[in-house]
């Protein structure tokens, strides 16, 4: 990774004053795959859109390579956007669509000395310039297609050939996967990793699918309700929550009320557990994740928590049961089956328990006491793509 | 009963298709009628059309209505999208009441909308004159013109305004149809915003911009109640002539017209209409394409789309708009004239005639009644230069200060005129008039329908032909026909005479002493045999009797009027100058005998009147009867036993206008 190019300053954005941005600060570096990750309406699209320069934020900076570009219209950007759902022009066929940004192009005519007098790129270049991006997506022979007889999955790639034909220096992919089926998002998922790879340019990606953001991603910005929760590589994210909130958010959790005895020794239920965090005040309120693979199931007796299984769902992989120790219910995944209605014993290993402090995201997150909802939820998330971020949407 | 029920629907499905088409076939079929009657089929002929192409005054309204239709689509086309891209970028609730808004105008009666443009129209110009008063008054550097009056512009701004709804209705539709973030692709992708609009928006929403134009321009072709209301004295569109020209009867000409405008419609109705379909079409392939196979796909992909249908409309469209241009910039500028008269009362190669002669446009309209033109005139809708009211009505602009007077210099014909109608009591110097035509009004009755001849105003009012009686609908005459019957002074001003007059009149309506109250429309109902008797004008007999020999016409014994109409300029008139010159024209005696020839009303030209039997042979080849010139232009003797009309004090006015709505009709 090398020297940053992008940077927010300060940014506010407010729609009918509601504060959709708030004091965002952030920077992209050159060359990385970098994701804003949140759920509806943290003003992951906001942000997209401040970049791309559709929407100009209410207060705060814009930086691209140092130079402020608030004012600066998308058509002299060097970025370009792949949008959702594709916006490919309908009227225009397969090379047409990639060529439009070519065709609106104008630069010196190196046959002029003064260099003032502006010429378009000549048909030949732009016909070699469509191929090769053709391609790169591996739409060879679909030129002279109409988008609308193209697949979900090829107008995708054509969306993005669109885009990096013109060789922006940024890429802004705005949830573009969100319209696929599951198992076209899988490989998509992988063929732009590839692609960003291959062009080598920054790709700054929306979604709201942890997932996703976890294959694609080296960094990860996690956004709610206009700020930033935390920043990382997806490592870092999925392994170190800063907050309940991305605890919650990426990947499942057990966040449990805990008590920070003193350095690498926490207080849960009474029990005093070994822990590797530390840094923490003695005594101090703390939020403790377990995650649902790391519990180990035991025999009663040998258990540092004993509980009772109150559901069990078979995942193929593993089963997912739901314990209730003392009212507060976990969700530990085990290969093991456990039958409903049975006691059983659980072991934490030191290094599986992360210490977070108390934010104002505790105790939102954590308990599966009414699991069944709180599934739902997650599944609602993903069918619901539609960013209502402008606020005026229908 | 399951049977019986189809049978029934079908039945009920024929009588709907047969009322709603039987009347425009029937039509259709008479245009091309040999002869002029319309329940008669006398063989093939395209006569009618022939005469159609011919008609000067028809010619000119098509041009009107193209121009008008055309350029109000062009402006209204434009206007309208970029409006519903405004709305379009609206938030959602402003959007929703914008667009109800939007569709009231659609929703109004269209008389409601015609008129209040007429008045606000009538307003603005007030209000406008007065400013160019102040500001001409102020600075000598640029003068404002005071005067304004409704003509093409004003009926071209109507269209634009009740056009432009349409045009957002259904553009708005393809907008929100249309993927909301095409524009930031294109504008990604390097286009400006008006880049963007040209590239991406106009091939998106193109459909819905054609068929809005095509609506726009079929609204705009069949407007008659807003254009009736907003045209002024100057223009005329085809509807509006078509209405004028029914009011005397409906001619073949008339079918020919209506079927010519009906295919018209019908043409942008079906193209309307099959675009559509294949727009849904198009949707609907768009939506199955993505599971279709990839053969299927490339070959709807790699269909060839020929340009050439698209170039001939292009060719067409531009063709049309540079004659239309040509013509209209022919006209442009050259002095005109604004006349107002009564239908069917002029020899219409007299108006190329004096166009030819002179170089001044003729703008000919028509009012049906001198109540009508003055409360026309009143209303400030009716910007004329020449009108040709009758004497009492004269006397009424006269006393009101409506009438400018004329320098006789410039009318040497005026000479021509004979001396008996001049200073007649409607005005006594002659400072303001030139005798048009005179003659009398009399009982026109069917001799087939009647038992004896008729000779008394009393048929008029007794049971004996009760239904098949037409009275006048204007008051003068309606209320003379009663005086004269009850033996009071046609111009008396006693209000208990004017009372029981009144009630002789109402208490025949209410009889069903009359079939109907009519004005043109007599000729028709008499023709046609639908009427036996009713009071007229002699001149308008001589040209029924043309077309039915049955009918006869008498001055009743009690006596009748006699009137003269003459021609005016109205104070103020723009176009005085020109004004005078066409009277000037109509004065002369070659005009005078061939309008005596065409309407049949004598002529104030002594020289003219007494060549009009000679004339008539040297047209005709035979001899005038005597008879039909003693009813054209009576002797001394009967005229004697016949009134003019005088002005009546404004309180018996009022009375007459308080009698006349209490008699409802």
């Amino acid at each position: 990774m090398s020297k940053e190019l992008i940077r927010l300053r300060d940014v506010c954005m407010a729609f009918d004053d509601e504060l959709v941005l708030d004091h965002l600060n952030l920077y992209f570096k050159d060359k990385e795959f970098l994701t804003l990750l949140g759920p509806s309406g943290c003003g992951k699209t906001t942000t997209l859109r401040i970049i791309g320069g559709f929407v100009t934020p209410t207060s705060g900076d814009v930086l691209f390579d140092g130079v402020r570009i608030n004012d600066v219209p998308p058509y002299q950007r060097q970025i370009n956007t792949v949008f959702q759902k594709y916006a490919l022009f309908p009227h225009l066929n397969v090379f047409e669509n990639i060529a439009f940004g070519l065709r609106m192009q104008k630069r010196p005519d190196p046959s002029d000395p003064t260099g003032r007098r502006m010429v378009k790129i000549p048909e030949d270049e732009i016909r070699e310039r469509v191929m090769e991006m053709l391609e790169v997506i591996s739409l060879k022979g679909f030129e002279n297609r109409k988008p609308d007889s193209l697949s979900g999955g090829q107008q995708q790639r054509v969306a993005i050939a669109r885009a990096l034909v013109n060789k922006p220096k940024v890429l802004l992919l705005d949830e573009p996967l969100a319209a696929l089926d599951l198992k076209l998002r899988k490989d998509m998922q992988i063929e732009l990793k590839r692609i960003q790879q291959q062009v080598g340019i920054t790709f700054i990606y929306v979604t709201h699918d942890q997932e996703e953001a976890l294959t694609m991603s080296d960094t990860i910005v996690v956004m709610d309700k206009g700020t930033i929760q935390q920043i990382g590589t997806p490592e870092d994210i999925y392994n170190e929550p800063k907050n309940a909130f991305v605890a919650d958010f990426i990947g499942e959790s057990n966040i449990i009320d805990g008590i920070m005895v003193r350095d690498k020794l926490v207080q849960m239920y009474g029990k005093q557990f070994p822990c590797l965090d530390g840094g923490f005040a003695e005594n101090e309120p703390v939020d403790v994740v377990i995650r649902p693979e790391d519990i180990d199931i035991v025999p009663v007796e040998q258990g540092q928590l004993i509980g009772t299984v109150t559901n069990v769902t078979f995942k193929g992989l593993q089963y997912d049961i739901i314990v209730d120790f003392k009212g507060f219910k976990w969700l530990i995944q085990t290969t093991d089956h456990s039958p409903s209605g049975s006691r059983i014993g659980i072991k934490i290993d030191p290094d599986a328990i992360h210490i977070m402090k108390k934010s104002k995201y505790s105790g939102m997150f954590g308990d599966y006491s009414s699991f069944s909802d709180a599934y739902e939820e997650l599944d609602n998330a993903g069918l619901d793509p539609d960013e209502e971020e402008s606020g005026d949407e229908e | 009963m399951k049977r019986n029920n189809t049978v029934m629907d079908r039945v009920f499905v024929a009588l709907v298709f047969v009322f709603l088409y039987a009347p425009i076939f029937l039509l259709i079929i008479f245009s091309f009628n040999a002869g002029n009657s319309n329940t008669v089929w006398r063989g093939f002929s395209l006569d009618w059309y022939r005469e159609l192409f011919s008609d000067r005054v028809i010619m000119r309204s098509v041009y009107t209505t193209l121009l008008v239709s055309i350029l109000a689509t062009v402006i209204a086309t434009f206007a309208g999208t970029f409006a519903a891209i405004g709305f379009y970028g609206m938030r959602r609730r402003k959007r929703n009441v914008l667009t109800t808004v939007n569709n009231i105008p659609m929703m109004n009666a269209d008389i409601v909308t015609g008129v209040a443009m007429c008045l606000f129209f009538v307003a603005f110009f007030h209000g406008w004159g007065a400013f160019a008063k102040w500001f001409n008054g102020i600075q000598a550097l640029v003068s404002l013109p005071e005067r304004l009056t409704m003509g093409f512009g004003t009926l071209l701004i109507a269209h634009i305004t009740f056009n432009i709804p349409y045009v957002i209705l259904s553009v708005s539709p393809k907008l929100r149809q249309m993927d909301k973030n095409l524009v930031d692709a294109a504008m990604d992708l390097g286009c400006t915003w008006m880049q963007a609009f040209w590239k991406v928006i106009l091939p998106e929403i193109k459909p819905g911009i054609v068929s809005g134009a095509l609506t726009a321009f079929t609204m705009s072709i069949d407007d008659f109640i807003i254009s009736y209301f907003t045209a002024g004295s100057s223009s005329s569109t085809l509807a509006m002539t078509i209405y004028g020209m029914t009011k005397k009867r409906v001619t073949p000409e008339i079918n020919a017209i209506s079927t010519i405008l009906f295919c018209t419609v019908l043409l942008l109705l079906v193209i309307t209409n099959i675009r559509e379909a294949r727009q849904e079409q198009l949707e609907l392939r768009r939506r199955k394409l993505p599971t279709a196979t990839a053969a299927e796909a490339a070959q709807y992909a790699s269909r060839p789309t020929s340009r050439l249908p698209k170039l001939l409309a292009a060719g067409g469209a531009a063709a049309l708009v540079l004659c239309v241009t040509v013509m209209a910039g022919r006209n442009a500028g050259k002095p005109v004239v604004n006349i107002c008269s009564w239908g069917e009362y002029i020899d219409e190669s007299l108006i190329d005639q004096f166009e030819q002669k002179t170089g001044i446009m003729v703008n000919y309209q028509t009012a049906e009644s001198n109540e009508a033109l003055y409360s026309l005139l009143k209303s400030g809708a009716g910007d004329y230069d020449v009108v040709v009211p009758s004497d009492y009505m004269i006397s009424q602009l006269i006393e009101e200060d409506m009438l400018e007077e004329l320098n006789y210099d410039n009318i040497p014909n005026f000479g021509l005129i004979s001396d008996r109608f001049k200073n007649l009591p409607y005005d006594p110097d002659n400072k303001y008039t030139v005798p048009y035509t005179w003659g009398t009004v009399g009982i026109i009755y069917n001799t087939a329908m009647v038992e004896e001849p008729i000779t008394s105003w009393e048929v008029m009012f007794s049971d004996e032909y009760a239904g098949s009686v037409l009275m006048f609908r204007n008051s003068r005459d309606a209320m003379a026909c009663a005086l004269f019957y009850l033996g009071y002074d046609v111009n008396t001003t006693d209000v208990g005479q004017l009372r029981e007059a009144f009630e002789l009149l109402r208490d025949a309506k209410e009889r069903g002493v009359y079939q109907s109250f009519v004005m043109d429309e007599i000729y028709g109902k008499l023709e046609g045999g639908n009427a036996a008797i009713g009071a007229y004008y002699a001149g308008d007999y001589l040209s029924m009797v043309e077309n039915n020999p049955d009918l006869a016409f008498v001055i009743p014994k009690e006596g009748s009027n006699w009137f003269v109409d003459a021609m005016c300029v109205l104070k103020d008139a723009p176009h005085k100058e020109e004004a005078e010159a066409w009277i000037n024209f109509i004065a002369s005696t070659d005009a005078n005998l061939a309008n005596m020839d065409y309407i049949w009303y004598a002529s104030p030209n002594e020289e003219a009147l007494e060549s009009y039997p000679d004339y008539y042979e040297e047209c005709y080849g035979e001899e005038l009867d005597p008879e039909v010139f003693e009813i054209m232009a009576p002797s001394q003797e009967i005229l004697d036993r016949c009134q003019l009309y005088l002005s009546l004090p404004a309180e018996i006015r009022t009375l007459y206008n308080d009698l006349w709505t209490e008699l409802g009709i």
